[in-house]
């Protein structure tokens, strides 16, 4: 088992003033290295509308290198301006995920649309930063990875990566909506695509970890990380039903793989949980782990998946 | 072309005067042909409406006809297709599907229309496969094979399918956006037609944005559901345009039915300045064409279409004389 230390919660969306759009939320947290700063980029939420329903904005906070638990500076405006009308990104950009490319960075969002029989769908779009992360261009009105036979609805939680020359995307799929109290409630399962520009994708169309707390298991932020001689992946996961609460919300889970493929899961290792009171009391959610001069740390969302903001915890040991 | 000629051949079914599946009363929309050994089956699309909100459903169904459309033969007893589950891409209407024989499947390609909120609706392009000649489909996923992408940024639907030298080809429709023509008006989309091709009739590759048809109405045309039909080596197009706003009920801006040829599927001549068919003053043609369907039977050409309010009262067809 992995041995994390938390370090506490970093960054509180409440305390912000003067920016009405980063009102409550700093959700799916993504690190981007400076020299002197961490950039965290997180989506946030601006008051709900008269009819209580929500648009996601996505944003950074600027984390000190030498103590990142130091905030140093939040973002002025959003990265990203929503969609226009009609579009996969009218009604939120949540979450991003970045990568260095050369001079430029790459952000890979998920868009949100709201339909008339299920609340929303949702599909991946990219973006390019020509200003060092502080605005992001879309590279087209649309999505970058369409819905496909076996992936009908809710393409999210996109992570993006390189490794051995290609590019890597992790993402969710829905497999699907699920009626609970009358409400329609997602199902969506961790999936994979490669490719050679990051524009054209190949998809692996199979689930990548195997559901365990039951068949309608939601699984989220397929986190992957290269450390020894494998490939780690935190994620997250949850109940198809009653996952508001404690019992059968977010908890973090952990899958290791040697070829990016095939991953064997052991939730046992993942070492982060809720924890007795506090913050991150109810449920742990949206891991991403980084690396920052010799030392690995995780950020994550705590109690509502994030409405109070993240906090960091940092590795005792190595991962192997 | 000024050597082609279309006879009008008048309106061949009408949906009032049939019973329907799924409690449909009205509309036979873009007809599609299926050519068989002693009839030719047609399929449509028919409209059920939503009790709770008023809403149309799109519905397919087909009917039997003899070769010389004077006869019907029969119709579809059971649901061709059902419509797509909870949050699915063709969750609230198929219009229009395309059939295609594929050894000895049929292929269908659905244009599934799923609602939004801040627009009326999305689509995207399903793929169902038919091993009882074409009496039913089954999907082979929940989701669809074509849909929105970086540079189409919605309503990817109508695609018509082809094999030609083993390859298939598609032209289908994309969406370039939404717009309000006035400030209290419900917003309009234009669309435009594109190209993909396929090595499986499953995997597409795109023309990424490629609008392979010039505007005839300049940028606010719309055009729809692209036909191919090859006639003495040259590859014939037909499809229907119009204005994207105030064409429902303005028959001087509602859907004609255009024409281009290729003679090598990638650049096509648009040749409509003449229109091959027109509207015809008193008949129930009169203020629109549109959803043309072109195929060849026995050595003949045909062009299925729509009249007037989008064929909610059947189709007709018309002959290449």
């Amino acid at each position: 088992m992995f041995t994390w230390e938390k370090l506490g919660k970093v960054f509180t969306p409440q305390q912000v003033t003067g920016r009405p759009w980063l009102r409550e939320f700093a959700q799916a947290p993504c690190a981007l290295l400076f020299d002197d700063f961490v950039r965290i980029y997180f989506s946030c939420r601006p008051a709900p509308d008269a009819r209580g329903q929500y648009v996601s904005r996505s944003a950074f906070v600027d984390l000190d290198r030498a103590n990142p638990l130091v905030v140093r500076r939040v973002a002025e405006q959003p990265i990203l301006p929503l969609g226009g009308l009609g579009e996969f990104d009218e009604f939120g950009t949540y979450p991003v995920s970045v990568i260095r490319d050369g001079s430029e960075i790459r952000a890979y969002y998920a868009g949100w649309t709201r339909c008339e029989s299920v609340p929303f769908n949702v599909a991946i779009g990219a973006a390019v930063s020509l200003d060092g992360g502080t605005t992001f261009t879309k590279l087209g009105k649309g999505p970058v990875l369409p819905y496909t036979p076996d992936e009908p609805f809710v393409l999210s939680g996109p992570k993006i990566r390189r490794f051995n020359g290609l590019w890597q995307l992790w993402y969710i799929a829905g497999r699907k909506w699920k009626l609970v109290d009358g409400r329609a409630e997602p199902v969506y399962k961790i999936r994979m695509a490669t490719s050679s520009d990051g524009i054209r994708w190949t998809k692996l169309n199979k689930d990548l970890i195997e559901s365990r707390i039951e068949e309608d298991e939601a699984q989220a932020s397929p986190d992957v990380f290269h450390a020894g001689d494998k490939y780690h992946m935190f994620f997250a996961y949850r109940y198809s039903a009653g996952f508001r609460g404690k019992e059968r919300g977010y908890r973090i889970g952990y899958a290791s793989s040697s070829n990016l493929v095939d991953w064997v899961r052991d939730d046992d290792k993942a070492g982060i949980d809720v924890a007795p009171q506090g913050w991150d009391a109810e449920m742990v959610s949206y891991p991403h782990v980084f690396d920052l001069d010799g030392r690995t740390y995780m950020a994550y969302l705590g109690d509502q998946v994030g409405r109070y903001g993240f906090g960091l915890a940092i590795l005792r040991g190595t991962l192997e | 072309m000024g050597t082609m000629t279309f006879r009008k051949m008048g309106k061949i079914f009408d949906p009032y005067r049939h019973q329907l599946p799924n409690d449909c009363t009205q509309f036979a929309q873009a007809p599609q042909a299926l050519v068989l050994d002693d009839r030719i089956r047609v399929y449509f699309s028919t409209r059920a409406v939503d009790k709770d909100n008023g809403k149309f459903r799109s519905h397919i169904a087909y009917v039997d006809l003899t070769k010389d459309f004077r006869d019907i033969l029969g119709m579809s007893r059971e649901p061709v297709i059902g419509l797509g589950g909870l949050g699915c891409f063709d969750e609230h209407g198929i219009f229009p599907m395309n059939v295609v024989r594929v050894g000895n499947a049929v292929y269908g390609y659905t244009c599934g229309w799923s609602r939004r909120v801040s627009v009326s609706v999305e689509t995207a392009i399903g793929l169902a496969v038919s091993r009882d000649q074409g009496v039913t489909f089954q999907r082979i996923g929940p989701g669809p094979v074509l849909s929105a992408s970086l540079h189409e940024p919605c309503l990817v639907g109508d695609g018509f399918v082809k094999v030609i030298g083993g390859k298939f080809h598609m032209w289908y429709i994309f969406g370039t956006g939404w717009k309000r023509y006035a400030a209290d008006a419900e917003p309009d989309r234009t669309y435009k037609i594109g190209h993909a091709t396929s090595g499986d009739g499953i995997v597409w590759i795109k023309e990424e944005a490629t609008q392979i048809i010039g505007d005839r109405l300049g940028p606010d045309e719309s055009q729809a559901l692209p036909t191919v039909v090859e006639i003495d080596g040259r590859f014939h197009m037909f499809f229907c345009y119009r204005q994207s706003f105030d064409f429902r009920k303005n028959s001087t801006r509602g859907y004609r039915i255009g024409h281009a040829y290729s003679d090598d599927l990638q650049r096509w001549t648009r040749d409509d300045g003449n229109p091959l068919l027109d509207v015809t003053a008193g008949d129930w043609d009169s203020d629109m064409l549109c959803y043309p369907h072109a195929f060849e039977c026995e050595g003949k050409v045909y062009l299925l279409y729509n009249g007037n309010e989008f064929g909610r009262h059947g189709f007709g067809a018309a002959v290449l004389e």
